[in-house]
């Protein structure tokens, strides 16, 4: 990685008017220098405005940045520039997956599979938001959707799996299935959840739970109630208890419906302490 | 407000430590019915909730979990309670950190049976 981000600087540096910029704010992406990508990637498109594969690069790294609304712009940008473009309709998935539209994020998904009907990642994609849609309150009639397929970029953001993530909460049950810590922001700090399938919903579930943190935060101060300390939903077939967890960061406990809420919340307080010790002893 | 909204908000206001209860329109977090104590504003009160039980919803159905069935958020100064009564009204009760949630709920899961169809 250090040595491709070597040769892509010294290939710009060469030739400042070269669309290689997009390669090397993707690789200083990758590598987690943001700032630095997004310095690279504003001034090749300043000089390629019309250049699609910068905009997405862009629209990346806002998304990594947190910055959804500038995402959007980006990946907007992209499909005004090349329209079915399916890196931004994943892309446009993800940000309005993370700002709680999941009536748009599944329409996104589901031009993504009109255009690819094997793209296998974002047929998983859209059922989870439409597994997310089917709740009380938010729109239950979505549109089925064409057939199967694979891979899915923009959803995946942040791609790691359960088992490369910090193993903060081993000693408790189900540690990477059913545990998560996440940031403000939607990031996955630590742990996992497993869907009902199997597959790793973490980055969906954090994403989603940004908006969560948010709304309680919000219905605390509007309410009088002051800062909110846990949330939890009784649902078919499990509990969750969402807490937040130190500065910044957020828990997700996920138990079966057999734990007594009591219980749950008992574990979730447990774990929540565990998380805080790990995030003190990172300087967060 | 119907006799049946009206004498459920009653048995839930029984409750210890309990600030107001109300039946709310689960899309719009519209209120339908309430029975508040002064000075806690309902609209606010069914708008929040009903957006607080969207997003968790859709947080439980992404992770497999299902329909939610009832959401409470502890805060330092107090709790707000939903139960979903299916298939578009939710029952909200505000209550002071005194309230015995447990009761709370049972009356509250309670109502929101009576009136499914």
């Amino acid at each position: 990685m250090a040595e491709d981000i070597r040769s892509l600087t010294a290939a710009l540096a060469r030739d400042p008017s070269s669309l290689v910029y997009a390669e090397l704010a993707e690789a200083l992406r990758r590598r987690g220098q943001r700032d630095e990508a997004l310095r690279i990637a504003l001034h090749g498109l300043a000089r390629h405005p019309q250049h699609v594969h910068g905009h997405d690069v862009l629209a990346r790294i806002h998304a990594d940045l947190g910055d959804l609304d500038r995402a959007l712009l980006a990946w907007s940008k992209v499909l005004e520039l090349w329209p079915g473009h399916p890196g931004a309709l994943k892309g446009v998935a993800f940000v309005r997956f993370r700002q709680g539209d999941v009536v748009a994020a599944a329409a996104a998904l589901e031009q993504v599979l009109a255009l690819d009907p094997t793209d296998a990642a974002a047929r998983r994609a859209l059922e989870t938001v439409r597994r997310g849609a089917g709740a009380v309150g938010a729109p239950a009639a979505l549109p089925v959707a064409p057939a199967p397929a694979e891979a899915q970029p923009a959803l995946e953001a942040g791609e790691a799996g359960a088992q490369e993530r910090p193993a903060v909460f081993s000693g408790f049950d189900r540690a990477t299935a059913d545990i998560l810590l996440l940031d403000e922001r939607g990031l996955v700090l630590a742990g996992g959840l497993a869907g009902a399938d199997g597959a790793d919903v973490s980055e969906l579930a954090a994403a989603g739970l940004a908006g969560v943190s948010g709304e309680a935060k919000r219905t605390g101060e509007y309410l009088s109630l002051g800062a909110w300390r846990t949330l939890v939903a009784e649902a078919e077939t499990a509990n969750l208890v969402v807490a937040p967890a130190g500065e910044g960061a957020l828990l997700l406990v996920r138990r079966d419906r057999s734990m007594p809420v009591g219980l749950a919340l008992r574990f979730a307080e447990r774990a929540r302490g565990t998380a805080s010790a790990w995030l003190e002893g990172q300087g967060a | 407000m119907s006799d049946e909204l009206g004498r459920a908000l009653d048995r839930i206001s029984r409750v210890r430590g309990m600030r107001g209860s109300m039946w709310v329109s689960a899309e719009d977090g519209i209120p339908v019915a309430q029975l508040l104590m002064e000075g806690v504003s309902g609209k606010a009160v069914a708008a929040l909730a009903a957006s607080l039980v969207r997003k968790i919803s859709g947080t439980a159905g992404a992770v497999g979990a299902g329909r939610v069935r009832f959401v409470q958020m502890e805060a330092a100064g107090g709790t707000l309670l939903a139960a979903l009564a299916p298939p578009d009204l939710l029952v909200v009760a505000l209550a002071d950190s005194r309230v015995n949630i447990g009761l709370a709920r049972i009356e509250m899961m309670r109502a929101a049976a009576a009136v499914a169809p």
